[in-house]
């Protein structure tokens, strides 16, 4: 992807998981994994290799950025660059419309799941 | 089960061990930060270690797969070089294809060179009476009417064969298969036209001559072919082809590890 475009197709689970923890501000890796393990973070069991992998080729489409800020000198934080709000902005408004489908298709109980 | 913290302290030397499998730009980039984030999860009380284990075991399996391949993405399939590597495949094609057809086409245009000197020598004497007539009074030596003794699909010697102006043969130093072959009625016109024709013949299937035919002028008008297998020439033919083959081959195991070692020397180090 060049940067500066955000990606137009379906982004991967990770790239997804590490956009929507960073939505709420910067964090380090670890808090990121987590984020991303719990539910409601899209339940993705990632590992260390996963998530630098995923953030060293975000970085370089400029999706995220390193802030500088650090509590540890191995620790590193990460935060949202505006290439990356439109991104993640763009995959919720994919997936929006996919489950307002599934629902209308009666996939999906009015109000969510029973 | 709680691990008691020696051991955290032996799963993270391990994890650090295993970080050095991955790739040099990719571990000087962020090993420290990976070997941060597993001491966070070793810490974590509310992840397990029957979880964490399996996870970082497959996580290590996966991510260095991955990033080893993007590795050897951006070593080798960066355009510069592969439009280098394309650019010389190009070049060593088409020098192997030179060093095939050029001594081809020598081979093949000096097995004419017997048959112009006997074919000029021959139409020079037709030219001075009449073909019938100097045939039979036997002046040309085993040249006879009817067919000769050389067996075109064995033999290797080179042969006269004389057609009348219709292009019918009226004496022959070979035959095949019993008699003297007949050459395409095209071969005449374009020699009646050009005043000669210098062709790879094939009668039979199997059996290729080089042949020089040339018009006999004057009075009594005809065709002189003259004529050997190109047998022997074939098979250096071949050789040359088999040479040109390895050539190439050999080119492109040049360009295959030069671009190798050129793209590993110049690859990008920094993250």
């Amino acid at each position: 992807m060049a940067i500066g475009t955000a990606p137009a197709a379906p982004l991967t689970p990770a790239v997804f998981a590490i956009l929507l923890s960073l939505s709420e501000g910067e964090k380090h890796g670890y808090l990121i994994m987590k984020d991303a393990r719990a539910p409601e973070g899209g339940g993705l069991h990632m590992g260390p290799g996963t998530l630098y992998g995923s953030l060293d080729r975000m970085m370089r489409d400029g999706l995220v950025e390193e802030s500088g800020a650090s509590d540890n000198e191995r620790r590193r934080y990460y935060r949202l660059t505006g290439l990356g709000r439109v991104a993640l902005g763009n995959e919720l408004e994919r997936l929006d419309a996919t489950v307002s489908s599934a629902r209308s298709l009666g996939l999906i109980p009015h109000g969510g799941r029973p | 089960m709680t691990l008691i913290p020696a051991n955290s302290g032996r799963l993270e030397r391990l994890y650090a061990l295993a970080l050095r499998l991955y790739p040099e730009r990719f571990r000087e980039a962020h090993a420290p930060a990976m070997r941060q984030v597993f001491r966070d999860a070793l810490n974590d009380s509310t992840l397990p270690r029957r979880v964490l284990i399996p996870l970082i075991l497959r996580d290590l399996a996966a991510s260095l797969a991955k990033e080893h391949l993007a590795m050897l993405r951006d070593t080798f399939a960066r355009p510069v070089l592969l439009y280098n590597a394309l650019v010389l495949t190009g070049l060593s094609t088409g020098l192997a294809l030179a060093l095939y057809a050029i001594p081809q086409q020598v081979l093949r245009q000096g097995a004419n060179d017997p048959q112009i000197a006997m074919a000029t020598d021959l139409v020079s004497v037709f030219e001075q009476g009449d073909i019938a007539d100097l045939l039979q009074q036997g002046t040309l030596p085993g040249l006879t009417a009817g067919s000769g003794g050389v067996d075109m699909a064995r033999s290797l010697s080179p042969f006269v064969i004389v057609y009348d102006d219709q292009g019918r043969p009226l004496a022959s130093q070979a035959q095949l298969d019993g008699k003297a072959p007949a050459l395409p009625s095209g071969v005449f016109d374009f020699v009646r036209q050009h005043g000669e024709e210098r062709l790879s013949w094939q009668p039979r299937r199997g059996v290729r001559i080089a042949a020089v035919v040339q018009r006999v002028g004057g009075a009594h008008p005809g065709f002189v072919l003259a004529g050997r297998s190109l047998r022997e020439v074939e098979v250096r033919e071949e050789q040359v082809r088999q040479m040109a083959g390895v050539t190439w081959i050999g080119m492109l195991g040049v360009i295959l590890v030069g671009t190798a070692a050129f793209g590993w020397y110049t690859r990008p180090k920094t993250a």
